[in-house]
């Protein structure tokens, strides 16, 4: 047996090989993602990612970019003198970003956010730090200097922290990657917001989505073919319940990997959907775990290992486990394990996730029937401190204090200490939202607690800068309720504070519809054209299953990303 | 003529229309487990065996013996449904079978959290096993308790019928939950009790919902002389005798589980209708027989039966 690549070194960068025959395709690495940034400064790795690629221009070679939670990458495929031009003007312009470029890169990046959507359940898991943090908007754009981005570049995109992978006919000449020294770096610590699992919480209107933290193994892999066999099975053909049933695995490099499920259904259908997936779930829990469908899962799986560029597919895979320490395992040794698996280790696998589910049900609907913990969306208590009743006498009041502000209403608590405060989002017309480290946030509208300036001012003097957004000004600002009803303050309990809370534009409702149209039509079929124009299933999204078969990765795109399009409404706020 | 002596008060005891239920809550009562699972066995293809878990379920403390057997044994489908079916016993007695304005949240609240403590048995007994009719049979009444929506307990109604087709429990719960009073329409749950009917075997008790859709309408009417007005429609009444025909005045009818409640409905909503002809047939053909659906819902169950019984006898 021959390796399936090889190692070498490029100025100093750790280089993986592989044989390939037509278009040379490779990548660098970096040990740096969105995970490692803070709330307050999300997106400054995406927008270096972006300055770096600037200088590429119009080249008529596919490259490109991604910015994901731990890695990034940037791609090319190209001849061996397009490649080596690509990487070493990669390399060039991250130690000379283009600055003048900052501001409209911003705007390009907001833009892009536009069609972005990755959903809640990141958010939910891990707070509002970490790997939570690919939940969020790109907030730490705004305030972004050209010292801030190049102490970024510096600190993370160095020789040390990277890795660069290709694949072609041979290795390329004349590569001159020129990258300062660094320090390689770990990953980022896995956070918790869930206090016991499974656990649930109840958002969006369009299906039942749940993520499960397995251990990264084949047999984790095949599980999710499995479970998504099993899914449509049971929700599209069998029941007619559902349109799509999907599933991913991406693995998050210490040695978890996060398996999504998805199923989409109709309004008046979610509680048939959701009832079909929690049995779905429970039969494979107990064991009851098919050999046709193993056998499926196996005869995909094996397909991509063997297809003749099954190895320099696998380079994405290997790049980021290099860059984890992790060891880079030979294509024959996990061909070996996908044969001896098992129903019975599918069943381990399903045990495993059955313990760590986070299940996103439809709005009006909940799990503790089948035995999921509801998710936090309140704290154990408030701080000490000078109580603010509502002006309009809802029942609701924050209290402010030295370490931090407590929303409260009858049998609820928000609170939001400033040393474990992620985010302070300011507007010009005096509205703050604090958002904690475990994702709950306080909305304080100074006018609707009658908080003085004095108050208002020994806020924004507790929460270090580092920690504040500014945002533009808000076109409606809330409006002070005067008196009190039942339904305002069940209102304010539901709307003012919480969690998941994300900025929002004002949009008409005109504006949204046709947002929603829009969302809805094109973000799986630019899921597809990304997938088609890129690098196909040589795609570094998911670093252990590049091989997946092209249909099945466009439907999980497709699935991840019309579901989570119908929260734009949520995230507008209505006029 | 001498006057006839009394008739003998109704018997709202199982066990006299069906002796084994007595049997199964000794063997339950004594923990003897083998016995009724090898009775469970024993039963025919095909057999509505929900009112094996029903009769064990009733015993009071039987909920001690059967965690013990679950924890023993976690993929005991027998033991899971028993003891699921007992929590949706002891969170019934709780909510009490009064309408919702007469319950409290008090009891509400332990009505649910019994309902959510055998839901997830419930789930593992069906994930196991899902041709397990009871275990289907239960959790169409914890959906109904836990208001898990109309599609949800039409899907389990789905997968319980995919390995029993017309299972006569499955179908009289479903048929409860498609009424408006849980959340249906009065159009859905017709069109199901006929789409029983349609449906049913010859001399089966399933055409028999037909008269449990009408007593729930006489009911939904306003009893009195707004529900015997419902009754006395034409189609009404044309559709009861059609449906008796098919079931309990069949040829073919044997009394399996159920049929005393069927045959009290037929008995009560001709009753109440005027027919005392038909109304006396049904009453001949219970003896003294009763359940307390649905004599409960026309007032003092025993002697709502005596009253109606004694007025259709003596004319009919």
């Amino acid at each position: 047996m021959s390796p399936s690549f090889h190692s070498t070194e490029v100025d100093g960068i750790p280089a993986l090989f592989a044989h390939r025959p037509g278009p040379m395709r490779a990548g660098l690495v970096f040990r740096v993602g969105v995970a490692d940034e803070t709330l307050a400064s999300t997106g400054i790795t995406h927008l270096t990612e972006h300055l770096a690629l600037h200088r590429q221009g119009l080249a008529d070679y596919h490259f490109n970019g991604v910015t994901k939670a731990t890695f990034t990458h940037f791609l090319v495929e190209g001849d061996q003198r397009e490649v080596v031009a690509y990487l070493n003007g990669v390399c060039s312009s991250l130690v000379d970003l283009p600055m003048d470029r900052l501001e409209v890169e911003k705007e390009i990046l907001r833009t892009e956010a536009a069609s972005r959507n990755p959903g809640q359940l990141p958010l939910w898991r891990y707070g509002a730090q970490g790997h939570g943090l690919i939940s969020y908007p790109e907030w730490g754009l705004g305030p972004l200097r050209p010292d801030d981005v190049r102490a970024w570049a510096d600190q993370w995109f160095t020789r040390d922290n990277a890795v660069l992978w290709i694949a072609g006919e041979q290795f390329p000449a004349g590569l001159d990657l020129k990258l300062p020294a660094g320090a390689w770096r770990p990953l980022p610590p896995v956070t918790s917001a869930l206090p016991t699992t499974p656990a649930y919480f109840s958002d969006g209107k369009g299906g039942v989505l749940a993520d499960f933290q397995v251990t990264e193994s084949i047999a984790a892999e095949a599980y999710a073919a499995v479970l998504e066999r099993e899914l449509f099975r049971a929700l599209r053909q069998e029941g007619g319940w559902s349109y799509t049933a999907a599933t991913d695995y991406v693995a998050r490099g210490d040695g978890y990997a996060m398996l999504t499920a998805f199923a989409d259904a109709l309004p008046k259908k979610q509680d048939a959907v959701l009832g079909g997936f929690v049995d779905v779930l429970a039969k494979l829990q107990v064991g009851r775990i098919e050999q046709a469908d193993l056998d499926a899962a196996r005869s995909r799986l094996d397909a991509a290992l063997t297809a003749p560029d099954a190895a320099a597919k696998r380079l994405p895979g290997a790049a980021e486990n290099y860059l984890t320490g992790r060891p880079v395992v030979e294509l024959d040794q996990v061909r070996a394990e996908l044969w001896s698996l098992t129903p019975a280790h599918l069943h381990a696998v399903a045990t495993e996730a059955a313990g760590t589910a986070l299940l996103q049900v439809p709005s009006g609907h909940g799990a503790k029937w089948a035995g999921f913990v509801p998710a936090p969306t309140q704290s154990t208590g408030a701080v000490a401190g000078r109580s603010f009743p509502s002006v309009a006498k809802d029942g609701t009041a924050l209290v402010v204090g030295p370490e931090g502000v407590s929303f409260t209403a009858p049998d609820l608590y928000v609170t939001v200490r400033y040393r474990d405060c992620a985010a302070k989002l300011s507007w010009p017309d005096g509205g703050r939202r604090l958002i904690g480290t475990d994702g709950l946030t306080v909305e304080i509208e100074p006018a609707q607690y009658g908080l003085d300036a004095q108050t208002m001012a020994g806020v924004d003097a507790a929460v270090h800068p580092s920690a504040t957004v500014w945002l533009p000004p808000r076109q409606n600002r809330p409006q002070v309720r005067t008196s009190a009803t039942p339904a305002a303050a069940t209102n304010a309990v539901v709307s003012g504070s919480g969690k998941g809370k994300r900025p929002t534009t004002e949009r008409t409702r005109a504006q949204t519809v046709v947002l929603v149209v829009f969302l809805l039509l094109s973000i799986p079929w630019s899921g597809l054209a990304l997938l088609v124009t890129a690098f196909g299933a040589s795609d570094p999204q998911t670093s252990t299953s590049d091989w997946i078969v092209v249909t099945v990765f466009f439907w999980v795109v497709a699935a991840l990303l019309a579901w989570p399009a119908i929260r734009v409404l949520r995230r507008t706020r209505r006029r | 003529m001498p006057p006839a002596a009394p008739l003998p008060p109704p018997d709202f005891d199982i066990v006299s229309a069906h002796p084994e239920v007595g049997w199964l809550r000794q063997a339950a009562a004594s923990g003897d487990w083998p016995s009724i699972r090898q009775y469970v066995a024993s039963l025919p293809p095909g057999t509505d065996r929900t009112f094996v878990v029903k009769a064990v379920g009733e015993v009071a403390g039987v909920e001690h013996p059967l965690r013990q057997l679950v924890h023993a044994a976690p993929d005991d489908v027998l033991a899971l449904t028993l003891l699921g079916t007992r929590l949706v016993e002891m969170g019934s007695e709780i909510r009490t079978a009064k309408g919702a304005e007469h319950v409290s949240r008090e009891q509400f609240a332990a009505f649910h959290e019994h309902l959510r403590q055998a839901e997830p048995l419930l789930i593992r007994a069906t994930a196991l096993d899902p041709t397990f009719d009871p275990a289907w049979a239960e959790r169409l009444s914890t959906a109904k308790g836990l208001q898990l929506g109309q599609n949800e307990a039409r899907r389990r109604y789905d997968r319980l019928v995919a390995a029993h087709p017309g299972h006569f429990t499955g179908q009289a719960r479903l048929l409860q939950q498609l009424c408006p009073k849980w959340g249906g329409n009065w159009d859905d749950a017709h069109a199901f009790a006929q789409e029983c009917l349609r449906t049913a075997q010859p001399g089966s008790l399933n055409a028999g919902l037909l008269a449990e859709l009408h007593l729930e309408r006489w009911l939904d009417a306003g009893r009195g002389d707004k529900g015997a007005a419902y009754l006395r429609q034409p189609h009404v009444l044309a559709e009861l005798v059609h449906a008796a025909d098919c079931s309990v005045a069949h040829p073919a009818f044997r009394r399996t589980h159920g049929w005393v409640t069927v045959q009290g409905c037929f008995a009560a909503l001709f009753a109440l209708a005027g027919d005392q002809q038909r109304a006396a047939w049904h009453f001949r053909a219970l003896g003294n027989l009763a359940t307390s659906y649905p004599w409960g819902y026309l007032g003092n169950p025993a002697q709502s039966y005596t009253k109606y019984r004694d007025a259709a006898l003596a004319r009919g």
